[in-house]
């Protein structure tokens, strides 16, 4: 096993001079002269990176790739921790003041790039109280990701495929242009994608087409609805409006235009082609999240993803859905909301309970938290249904939750499946006795996962059912029952997985009479890690709400307080 | 100043606990089996002791500052969030902050608590330490104990609603996980799951409730302001009822009231400690501190609007308080007997809560404070009573097992396991304790004579008030006639099965073997049972300092001499100026003190073994058993064989019942949904899939690749266009 050391040395040490290059070198200067921290650092950097990577394994033997993957592995960790440090610096202030109290429509280092002039497209940047948490978040799973998988196989490509999800993901957040967010919106099928095609479980094929084809499909109703948007709007004139079409994918131009017209009685677009493109819209994004009855694309892709597909899946992905609701059609479509606003809590209550009655029907423990994710998507929908601040907050900050919860659900499963070989429940009794460890873990997760107080996903639920209740009253009993459904779950599962086995215990048949092993030590820093930050925003949850309520506030001051 | 610098530490007395935890957890895995970790530190052991102790110290000094006047503390905004009012478009923001907040509840309760936790936490050491079944994983057992504790002061502790969910579901976390503490044994884990989900179903009504009362108070949950008189006047009565009452489902969930109480005596598959301290001195507790908060808005609110729920109250007390004690006459488990009769005592409680808050939301002010007092120093007087019972019965427990161990694997150490399936815990095992376990019979005495209520003994005080004043809540509104019957009934149902329970283990012969050769030899032990043994004796001294007056009514509840608060309190059981309420003791005293256990000592009393002797203030009662068993012929017989027995030793089918609608009805509906989801929503989206490939397959098969077909085609095609356009023009 000889590595050509000198070779690989020169690779990565250009490597390391480009990232410096592009991480720190003060990015292309627009107007503004002030640095631009986001197109640069948090999404070209990591997406150039891991195609440059991805080329670069792509030309070497078989053999070769396995040597190659330890460098790689550690390369990208590093590689990803940069976007991690910038985004935490930039939330403590450490390399520029920001100012997070931001009016409606208002964006911190905000960028602007002329791009396509002639349709009215730029490469338009920012960050407010509703993406940053999301790409903190982004920024954050993916270094855990990579440690947490630290030894799957096909290192060379795998690793950097994660980071390239990253990247795509952060663009979808930051994206300030809906010609810019589709493609971003788009970007991040591939990664994921070929990570279920090549790292997936038995029915992998299966899975990745149809996570691919099912997202896709409701993907380009979006973007008709978007292009529609697109031709409706008013002609305008100014430098992001298109030279030929005269009409903009500027989405801060739509938003404050919309708003503007949205004043008094009147109605952007006229009502009903408002209801249209807001179902158009609400359609790709509800199949993103997923809600019920869009959902069936989640437990196959799940179940049949990488531990690391599932955790960003689960972690990032679906609050994509999420996010593009919040961002676009509550915007633009303040009547349209009002016009459905009964519609989005009747799916969002029917998510809920259905994925958590489902959940108690399943026997594989994987496929059970996916549907659990599915119930706890609901919640997001009954957030929004709210039509109150405290509720958009808590839908932001059950994102935030779950998009910590959620990874280390998916770790645990894929820490299971690791070593135990099996993702039944029940294939195996007393793994306390084995594995204390994973067993922490395991309880941990389902714990923080059913709602536990003081862990992150409480103080989500508890907003959510103070917004929910002065507005659908009654209604609140099934979101209780869920309650206690999810609690009912998570302990039989537990019971029959963790606990039992008399003395001796009882081991998986998979392993053939072998002793279950525990889990390795990078799971277990990464599981860790996870842990601690649920703690951390479910004793803290200032830390993130703060920024999200005032997200909130001025998202009601800027649309609603005009027309309704 | 000293007041505001004592306030600002009582955070610690919840905070240390908590901080404890991840310390001996880590301290226990990195040291685990290491002798001086064993030795010393007892794993673990020894830390959470110190914290406890320092805890308790804390909770004095903040007593002792607080002991007349109320105390607040803020600490910090856990977050905040923005309310907006559709008409008029203002945006308000709520506050969800973080305080302490102390008065006379809190400084009763907080006492409890951390004195019962430290006693416990001396009982654990003693009886955890020396079990080889526990051996290397005590430290989880301290960790969890600690964290537990840290639950249930900053339940107490807590200035909001809001927190004291927080804490109690901390304390539910626990509870799951020290009742599972066995987890390898199947009746362990199953029982935790039970008492989770059964106390998370109220928790569930309990959030619900407190979300109605955060929309009704502005968006306020801090006692602070929903206390407020004017706050609770401003409220529509109705609608508080309908919120109070969801929070109230939550007490009964947490407290084991009927109809969700089936969790109770499963949990008793935790370790006696556990059982103590969960069972008997703190959580269950839980609920009733929950009820007992709600006094405000019952004097605050319109009179006689919340009456509806306080007669709830008393008759939800008042069914568990009779269930509960017929179930406890059939048990042969030591430590299910009390359990039992932990649900009986707290429904009494419940009661008297219930009388409490009838009288506030009528009116009459003197005899609200008198009943809440009467309940509250009830919930004192059983707190210790049971702790100590527990405990004592942990003793026993404790040492028949090792005298087991002893006989049955004598010389023989290759067997570790107990094969057989002896029963330490089965009264039928012990009888004639009294003798060999000198300190456990008498704490087991003066508990079970405090929990029956034996005139000037503990519990007496508090019961006596709880009986008349629900009573005379019955005089005034007829359907109290309920749970007034029912509780009277129950004092000398708890005469009965208290008696059984100490008469079968310590009075009569020992039933076997292993009972001869049982000794009290275990350190550790016996140092909170003396301690709690002269604490239920020493109840005339918190009577006489008008305990229940002050409990009651905290602004004029005073101290008089001591004398002279005990003859008063005296006059007013004995010798009450009301004959109603005369005539009420002295039939509440007949049916307790005589009545019961009576029928006990004639069913299982007997005198001990010649030449065993028990201390002279248990052998009288030993001798008196002995005479009336063998002067009565009372047969029982008939009874033991009927339906009603055999009902009540399946718990009166509420178990089965819960598994079958459970395991039926919703694991059921679950499995149809699950085959739903994939056969149909996802069969839905199949179906096109496999259609469209069809389609697609169909119409692939049109490119045959011979020329003939095409030109057929191009010539039709070429026919449509020409006939649209003939059409079109």
């Amino acid at each position: 096993m000889d590595i050509k050391n000198k070779e690989f040395m020169l690779i990565g040490g250009l490597l390391v001079v480009v990232a410096g290059l592009m991480a720190f070198f003060p990015s292309l200067n627009d107007s503004n002269s002030t640095v631009d921290w986001i197109s640069i650092p948090l999404v070209g950097f990591p997406i150039v990176i891991s195609v440059i990577l991805l080329a670069f394994a792509s030309q070497e033997t078989r053999s070769r790739k396995d040597i190659i993957a330890v460098p790689i592995r550690l390369f990208t960790l590093c590689a990803s921790l940069i976007p991690l440090a910038i985004s935490t610096a930039l939330f403590f202030d450490w390399l520029i003041l920001v100012d997070w109290n931001l009016a409606y429509n208002d964006y911190a280092l905000e960028k602007e790039y002329l791009w396509i002039e002639s349709i009215g497209v730029s490469w338009h940047v920012g960050l407010d109280g509703l993406s940053f948490p999301m790409v903190w978040l982004t920024t954050f799973l993916v270094p855990v990701t990579i440690i947490a998988t630290w030894n799957e196989k096909d290192g060379a490509t795998y690793y950097p495929l994660l980071l390239m999800m990253g990247g795509a993901l952060i663009g979808v957040f930051v994206a300030l242009d809906l010609f810019l967010f589709y493609i971003f919106w788009e970007l991040t099928l591939i990664p994921m994608f070929f990570l279920i095609l090549k790292w997936g479980g038995k029915d992998r094929r299966y899975a990745a087409q149809k996570f691919f084809i099912y997202t896709f499909c409701a993907s380009v109703i979006m973007l008709l609805g978007l292009i529609t948007l697109y031709f409706l709007q008013p002609e305008g004139s100014g430098s992001q409006y298109g030279t030929v079409t005269g009409r903009t994918f500027d989405m801060t131009v739509l938003f404050s235009n919309a708003t503007a017209f949205n004043m008094g009685d009147n109605v952007f677009l006229g009502k009903d082609m408002q209801n249209v493109l807001f179902a158009m819209l609400m359609l790709g994004f509800l199949v993103k999240l997923p809600a019920v009855p869009f959902h069936t694309w989640l437990p196959d892709a799940h179940v049949q993803a990488p531990t690391g597909g599932s955790m960003l899946l689960a972690g990032v992905m679906l609050k994509m859905g999420a996010y593009g609701m919040l961002r676009i059609p509550i915007a633009i479509f303040p009547d349209a909301l009002l016009y459905y606003q009964d519609v989005i809590m009747a799916i969002g209550l029917i998510s809920l309970v259905w994925g958590a009655v489902v959940c108690l029907g399943q026997t594989n423990l994987k496929k059970m938290v996916a549907y659990s994710s599915v119930s706890h998507m609901g919640v997001i929908l009954l957030g929004i249904a709210s039509m109150q601040p405290i509720g958009y907050a808590a839908a932001l900050f059950m994102m935030f939750a779950h998009g910590i919860i959620s990874p280390m659900l998916f770790a645990v499963c894929g820490a299971f499946k690791h070593h135990y070989h099996s993702m039944e429940i029940g294939s195996m009794r007393g793994m306390a006795r084995w594995s204390p460890y994973l067993s922490v873990y395991m309880m941990f997760a389902w714990m923080a996962s059913l709602g536990l107080p003081l862990l992150a996903g409480f103080v989500a639920e508890l907003m959510v059912l103070l917004a929910y209740w002065p507005t659908y009253g009654w209604w609140i009993l099934l979101p209780g029952f869920v309650l206690a459904i999810t609690a009912a779950y998570y302990l039989w599962s537990m019971q029959r997985t963790i606990f039992e086995g008399g003395d001796e215990g009882q081991p998986p048949e998979s392993l053939n009479g072998e002793t279950p092993p525990d889990i390795t030590l990078s799971e277990n820093i990464g599981m860790l890690i996870l842990a601690i930050f649920t703690v951390i925003f479910g004793v803290f949850p200032f830390i993130a709400l703060g920024m999200m309520d005032q997200w909130a506030v001025a998202l009601f001051e800027g649309v609603f307080n005009g027309g309704i | 100043m000293s007041e505001s610098a004592i306030i600002d530490y009582a955070v610690l007395i919840p905070l240390l606990p908590m901080l404890a935890f991840p310390v001996i957890l880590f301290l226990g895995k990195l040291f685990n089996g290491t002798p001086t970790w064993v030795k010393n530190a007892k794993e673990g052991g020894i830390i959470a002791l110190t914290v406890m102790g320092a805890s308790l110290v804390l909770t004095l000094l903040v007593i002792k500052e607080h002991m007349n006047h109320v105390g607040s503390a803020n600490i910090f905004t856990w977050f905040e969030s923005s309310w907006w009012n559709a008409e008029t478009g203002a945006i308000t923001t709520k506050v969800f902050g973080v305080g302490i907040h102390i008065d006379h509840l809190t400084v009763m309760l907080l006492f409890v608590a951390a004195f019962l936790c430290f006693m416990i936490n001396i009982f654990s050491i003693g009886y955890m330490n020396t079990d080889s079944i526990n051996d290397n994983r005590n430290h989880r057992f301290y960790a969890e104990f600690v964290l537990f504790c840290s639950g249930m002061l900053g339940m107490v502790l807590a200035d909001s609603f809001l927190w004291l969910f927080i804490f109690w579901e901390l304390m539910g976390l626990c509870s799951y996980l020290l009742i599972g503490f066995y987890w390898e044994r199947p009746s362990a884990s199953y029982a935790a799951k039970k008492a989770f989900l059964t106390t998370r179903v109220g928790d569930v009504f309990l959030i619900i409730g407190l979300v109605m009362l955060w929309n009704l108070f502005d968006g306020h949950l801090d006692y602070a302001y929903v206390f407020d008189k004017a706050n609770i006047a401003a409220v529509d009565s109705g609608d508080l009822q309908l919120a109070l009452g969801m929070m109230f489902i939550g007490a009964v969930g947490k407290s084991a009231q009927f109809p969700l109480h089936v969790w109770l005596p499963d949990a008793m598959e935790g370790p006696t400690p556990v059982s103590a301290l969960i069972h008997a001195a703190t959580m269950v507790n839980a609920g009733l501190y929950l009820v007992a908060r709600m006094f405000p808005f019952f004097s605050g609110a319109e009179l006689g609007s919340l009456s509806t729920l306080a007669i709830i109250i008393a008759c939800i007390g008042g069914i568990t308080a009779v269930m509960a004690a017929l179930i406890a006459f059939v048990q042969m488990d030591l430590k299910k007997v009390l359990a039992y009769s932990t649900m009986s005592q707290l429904a009494y409680i419940f009661t008297g809560l219930g009388s409490a808050l009838w009288f506030a939301n009528n009116g009459y002010e003197e005899l609200a404070a008198f009943a809440m007092g009467a309940s509250l120093f009830h919930l004192f007087n059983h707190a210790m009573a049971k702790g100590m019972l527990f405990m004592a019965s942990g003793s026993v427990i404790h040492e028949m097992h090792h005298a087991h161990h002893d006989i049955a694997h004598h010389g023989d150490d290759d067997h570790e396991h107990d094969d057989d399936n002896f029963d330490a815990q089965s009264m039928e095992n012990m009888g004639g304790l009294a003798s060999r376990m000198p300190i456990a019979a008498t704490a087991m005495f003066f508990g079970s004579m405090s929990i029956i209520g034996i005139p000037l003994i503990g519990g007496f005080w508090s019961k006596e008030g709880i009986i008349s004043s629900a009573w005379q809540v019955a005089l005034k509104e007829p359907i109290f006639l309920l749970p007034a019957m029912l509780i009277l009934i129950g004092a000398g149902m708890t005469g009965f099965y208290m008696s059984r329970m100490w008469l079968m283990t310590f009075a009569g012969k020992p039933k076997t073997e292993v009972a001869k050769n049982v000794h009290e030899q275990t350190a550790w032990i016996p140092i909170p049972l003396v301690i709690l043994t002269f604490m239920t004796l020493s109840a005339f001294i918190l009577a006489g300092m008008h305990a229940g007056n002050w409990l009651g009514n905290f602004e004029t509840g005073h101290y008089s001499s001591f004398l002279g608060g005990v003859g008063s309190e005296l006059k007013h059981v004995f010798l009450n100026d009301d004959p109603f309420l005369l005539v009420l003791t002295y039939i509440a005293i007949g049916l307790s003190l005589i009545l019961g256990p009576s029928f006990a000592m004639a069913l299982y009393g007997g005198s001990l073994d010649k030449g065993q002797k028990a201390k002279p203030w248990m052998q009288w009662a030993i001798n008196l058993s002995d005479k009336v068993n063998s002067s009565s012929k009372f047969d029982n017989s008939a009874w033991a064989n009927s339906s009603l027995a055999e009902a009540l030793h399946k718990r009166l089918y509420f178990d089965d019942l819960y598994d079958a609608a459970m395991l039926k009805i919703v694991v059921g509906f679950a499995n149809i949904s699950a085959i739903f989801d994939t056969k149909v929503i996802d069969g839905v989206i199949k179906t096109i899939e496999t259609t469209s490939q069809e389609a697609s397959r169909r119409v692939r098969s049109l490119t045959t690749g011979s020329a003939r077909d095409y030109i057929m085609m191009a010539a039709l095609g070429t026919l449509v266009i020409f006939m649209l356009l003939w059409g079109v023009a």
